[in-house]
């Protein structure tokens, strides 16, 4: 379902050309959990923003779902995004002047699904991830592990083809990262999605389908 | 939650400077309002003050106001009564008056000083004018009277240097239409201010038969046309011109160098006054939502990993300009529509412009339309300051937008 070939990355620093992914291949199928592991600075969140079409690459081609979206313009990119892509970020960027229920209807606003429809989905997410009844909280009244549950709820809502998880339990301690990994496993199985995860985290990569290495831009 | 509940959560975000700059924006609408308020107020006074001492129209020979004339009345009108009568056939048409334009001498005796007069019935011309003349000391005659000497109405400044008053007998000294000299004796009715102290240092009103008789002549040298209502001027003039070649017709803005020179000033005065403003308010949005874009580019990065469109967070940014420039433009109107108000409880008196001696009423003009636009403006400003400070964030790279602290 991800089909990555040969892709390079490379960023200009000053007059220097600084290489940050080199030849990464990877075929990531349907529904799989897979983890990216690294050291800072290795380009697991380079390659993972590359997966979530919001960076691009200079070499190699990129298919998702079979289809070249390395070639895509970003009006394209942004529609895929919105449709198929979710994202949990290690901070959780959850906007702060929206509830919990505004932020995980977020994207299916963008989305365009109806109103019915949008509180339908949310009422379920919300229920499944345990946090119905914090639903008309904000985000600055919860505790990093509820945060980090809101963001699952909003990157799974819109039933995305593919999760990027960058860092997603780095701001956790161990038993609220348990519980969100196994959140994570569970709705990924529930909802049919593929879950990316970038983590330096041993208890992350403990329950993933395939567990890959990277290291000074290259993917073990 | 509506699109417009999301942008006041986030004009709420930082409460002081979204206040400050709501503020701005009111004082702006505001001051807009009042400074074209008045304008409007003194515009209207002028308009009708120049209307009602000039006519509406006045209708002359072709070439009255083109050439000079050789002697008095040269270009006047002869049978006047007839086009007086087809004039006032027209419904639009209040009343229309002869006048006759005098200059000469004017002597107690002992001394002699130059006049410029106006020769008119004066007490039509205070039917259709109103109290145009401010009576310092007399009556309003009519100085056509047939059982004693004429009268005539002295500017106050006129009647000191001749140490006239009324009752007093004076004598007046003109050129005839065809040339000669020739002098009346004349009773001083009543002393008048117009408030213009340079034009009552010379002013006389006389009868017109009066002034005929002086000028030894049938003729008058105009006609005023005072109409129902302002607004007609323009098409009766269009009107006239096109089926009377043989007269000249020019309307009150044309004979009014005052209303048109105050008009000018002021004009571009409150136009620079209003760019100024609008400036001021352009600048201090931008620099709000300026700010906002910057501490809130890595929710822009987010939302735009979520699939947002840079139009949709530029959108974002501009409703809550509109917000802003909304509530300031309403908070504006308010304050002007109060300050307008006000000024109608409280009579504050302006001082008098220059070359004038009389004070006049501050007042404002509450025109609707100007509301509406004045609005509508300061709405665009703000929507525009808002692209302004959102375009380039919006359309930043979403990885770097993420990663900004």
């Amino acid at each position: 379902m991800i089909e990555l070939r040969g892709i390079g990355k490379r960023y200009r620093v000053g007059d220097s050309i600084v290489p940050a992914l080199s030849e990464v291949s990877l075929t990531v199928p349907h529904r799989a959990f897979v983890a990216i592991r690294g050291p800072s600075g290795s380009g697991k969140s380079t390659l993972l923003n590359i997966c979530g079409l919001i960076d691009g690459f200079d070499d190699g081609s990129y298919r998702l779902e079979g289809e070249n979206v390395g070639a895509l313009n970003e009006a394209s990119r942004t529609l895929i995004r919105r449709r198929h892509i979710g994202f949990v970020f290690q901070s959780y960027n959850l906007v702060p002047v929206m509830s919990v229920r505004e932020n995980v209807e977020y994207p299916l606003r963008l989305a365009g699904v109806s109103d019915n429809e949008r509180q339908r989905r949310v009422d379920a997410v919300l229920a499944q991830v345990d946090l119905s009844d914090q639903a008309e909280r904000r985000p600055d009244l919860l505790s990093g592990g509820q945060r980090q549950r809101v963001a699952i709820a909003r990157a799974l809502v819109k039933k995305p083809a593919l999760v990027i998880a960058d860092e997603p339990t780095a701001n956790l301690d161990t038993a609220t990262a348990n519980r969100v990994i196994e959140l994570m496993r569970e709705l990924g199985r529930q909802y049919g999605a593929t879950f990316l995860v970038a983590t330096h985290d041993d208890r992350m990569t403990a329950h993933c389908d395939q567990v890959r290495t990277m290291r000074d831009g290259v993917l073990q | 939650m509506s699109a417009l509940v999301l942008a006041w959560r986030n004009v709420l975000r930082n409460r002081r400077r979204s206040f400050v700059t709501l503020l701005i924006a009111a004082l702006g609408t505001a001051s807009i309002l009042v400074a074209g308020g008045f304008a409007q107020y003194t515009y209207d006074s002028l308009r009708e003050g120049a209307a009602r001492e000039f006519g509406h129209l006045t209708v002359a020979h072709a070439d009255y106001f083109d050439k000079d004339e050789e002697s008095p009345l040269q270009y006047g009108l002869e049978g006047h009564e007839a086009l007086v009568a087809e004039l006032e056939r027209d419904r639009r048409v209040r009343r229309v008056l002869p006048r006759i334009e005098l200059s000469g001498l004017i002597s107690n005796g002992d001394k002699s000083m130059i006049f410029m007069g106006i020769g008119a019935d004066i007490m039509a011309e205070a039917a259709v004018r109103g109290p145009f003349l401010k009576l310092v000391a007399g009556e309003l005659a009519d100085g056509d009277r047939t059982d004693g000497p004429p009268r005539v109405l002295l500017g106050v400044e006129l009647a000191e240097s001749l140490n006239a008053r009324p009752g007093s007998s004076l004598t007046l000294i003109g050129t005839t239409a065809a040339g000669g000299m020739n002098a009346m004796d004349v009773e001083v009715a009543g002393t008048i201010s117009t408030n213009w102290p340079d034009v009552d240092k010379r002013l006389i009103y006389a009868g017109i038969g009066t002034a005929r008789r002086l000028l030894a002549t049938d003729k008058v040298g105009m006609l005023a046309v005072f109409l129902q209502e302002t607004g007609d001027t323009p098409a009766l003039r269009a009107e006239l011109e096109a089926r009377d070649p043989v007269h000249a017709f020019k309307p009150w803005w044309e004979q009014s160098a005052y209303y048109v020179s105050v008009r000018d000033l002021y004009d571009r005065i409150f136009g620079l006054l209003g760019v100024i403003i609008a400036a001021l308010v352009f600048f201090s949005v931008t620099n709000t939502l300026t700010m906002a874009v910057a501490e809130r580019t890595r929710e822009i990065g987010t939302l735009r990993a979520l699939g947002a469109a840079p139009a949709d967070i530029v959108g974002e940014f501009v409703r809550e300009g509109v917000l802003i420039g909304g509530i300031g433009a309403g908070l504006g109107m308010l304050v002007a529509g109060s300050t307008m108000v006000a000024l109608l409880m409280f009579d504050i008196q302006m001082p008098p412009p220059p070359g004038r001696a009389d004070a006049y009423p501050l007042r404002l003009y509450a025109d609707p339309v100007f509301y509406l636009l004045t609005s509508l403006v300061i709405l665009a400003l703000c929507a525009a300051a808002a692209w302004l400070a959102s375009r380039k964030a919006a359309a930043r790279p979403i990885v770097e937008a993420l990663g900004h602290v």
